[in-house]
């Protein structure tokens, strides 16, 4: 990566403008991580097929493993750091605490990063729509139930 | 490695004509980026073609034109799509998770020219064309003729995929797209079948058209197929002998997700599986 020629890329993360010098090759993941220290996001496969590095661009999730960081000139990027409100978390966030969906935590931020995104788009999802929307984010530890459980109280349609 | 923002379909050719083999077209990056990572590529320069927005245009009429630049989550999403290409739409939908359908695209499926794309079959049932830019002028090349071998295509390096142009179903039809894999999402197929079929008004099978992906080098029609099913009605002693030219005309490979043998053995239940859907469909 080193004979990279730079490129200046200018984004807003996490509501905030940022103009960064970024390298050809460079991946928003390590974008993220090494040049803003938002380590919130996660190196996983590198791949584009385990979604721990899920980030939304312009509201849609996306891998950030495998996101060109130079390709993301002039969008919006959001990241797990900028899901809570200060101290104050998202009702998501809430809900994966109330229903215990956090086991080795690896997964966690793809997955309210995912799950956020399908709630932007669909205020009442289906468990159905909810299961169908996590298929590109795994966890190993296999808490999947409690993960749906949660989205679902998020969305209103279910008690925690 | 350089990298320039192409704005205009004449800015990417006019990069494309400067670096040749060497320049790389990025869009969503799903494919290209993963090769990248792994050290597999290494370009002199990424073109990225993002921002044009005339290539993710959907148009339909006699023939559907879709840009270039379409996401696998805009196609399994349109309302038209839905209407004219129906396997089309579910293939989409099939494509790894929601971070690769959101950024992937149509061209970039058709110009990665894995063995198993899923958006090939249904592309191919549909006779689709695909429309090669250049600076010296532009092509229409059928999209069986596009596909030479595994990762590659006829695009030549100064060349830029614009348009996809398709056949949409014509009515007393319908069409779908099987994919068999380990998992139901996020799973590249082990086999993927696509099957078009038009029902005389007797029940007979008018035409069929079949396309399978992830049992040859490339996607692709199976003519043969096509041919025993053309004619006969939609029963067991059909499907059987179709099945039978279908697991004939493949060759496909042992690799990581199953082997050749295995792949043979369940192309005949795919197709008929495929045929009942779809006569189902068209008589409902």
């Amino acid at each position: 990566m080193t004979a990279d020629q730079p490129i200046s890329v200018t984004c807003t993360v996490n509501g905030e403008t940022q103009t960064l010098e970024v390298g050809a090759g460079e991946t928003l993941l390590q974008t993220l991580r090494r040049r803003l220290w938002l380590t919130g996001t996660k190196e996983g496969c590198l791949e584009g097929e385990c979604g721990a590095c899920t980030v939304l661009i312009d509201g849609a999730p996306v891998a950030s493993c495998i996101q060109s960081a130079a390709a993301v000139d002039g969008r919006d990027i959001r990241t797990i750091e900028g899901l809570s409100d200060g101290e104050r978390l998202s009702p998501l966030q809430q809900a994966f605490l109330d229903h215990a969906a956090v086991q080795c935590g690896f997964c966690i931020p793809g997955m309210l990063m995912t799950l956020t995104a399908l709630l932007e788009q669909q205020a009442s999802p289906s468990r159905e729509e909810v299961e169908t929307a996590l298929a590109g984010n795994t966890c190993r530890c296999t808490g999947y139930q409690q993960m749906v459980d949660a989205a679902m109280t998020a969305a209103g349609r279910e008690r925690a | 490695m350089r990298f320039y923002r192409a704005h205009s379909i004449d800015e990417a050719l006019e990069l494309l004509s400067e670096w040749g083999e060497d320049g790389c077209l990025l869009a969503g990056g799903t494919d290209l980026m993963a090769q990248y990572g792994r050290g597999e590529i290494a370009p002199g320069a990424l073109i990225h073609i993002e921002g044009i927005e005339q290539l993710s245009i959907i148009s339909s009429g006699t023939r559907t034109q879709i840009g270039a630049l379409t996401s696998h989550r805009e196609l399994a999403a349109d309302a038209e799509i839905a209407a004219g290409h129906p396997a089309l739409a579910s293939a989409a939908g099939l494509v790894g998770g929601w971070q690769t359908q959101a950024a992937g695209s149509l061209g970039g499926n058709i110009c990665n020219a894995s063995p198993a794309a899923d958006l090939a079959p249904p592309l191919l049932v549909a006779d689709a064309h695909v429309t090669l830019t250049s600076k010296s002028g532009e092509r229409r090349l059928a999209l069986n003729e596009f596909f030479m071998d595994r990762r590659a295509t006829a695009r030549r390096p100064d060349e830029l995929l614009t348009v996809i142009g398709l056949e949409p179903l014509p009515p007393g039809s319908a069409e779908c797209y099987l994919k068999l894999g380990r998992r139901g999402a996020m799973d590249v197929a082990i086999v993927g079948l696509a099957v078009r079929l038009s029902l005389a008004g007797d029940g007979a099978i008018k035409a069929a058209r079949v396309a399978v992906c992830s049992v040859a080098a490339t996607p692709r029609r199976v003519p043969e197929v096509e041919a025993a099913l053309t004619g006969t009605r939609i029963e067991p002693d059909a499907l059987a002998e179709a099945g039978r030219a279908l697991a004939e005309a493949a060759s496909p490979i042992d690799d990581a997700r199953g082997t050749a043998s295995y792949r043979r053995r369940v192309l005949p239940g795919l197709l008929e599986r495929a045929v009942m859907q779809c006569g189902e469909e068209i008589g409902r």
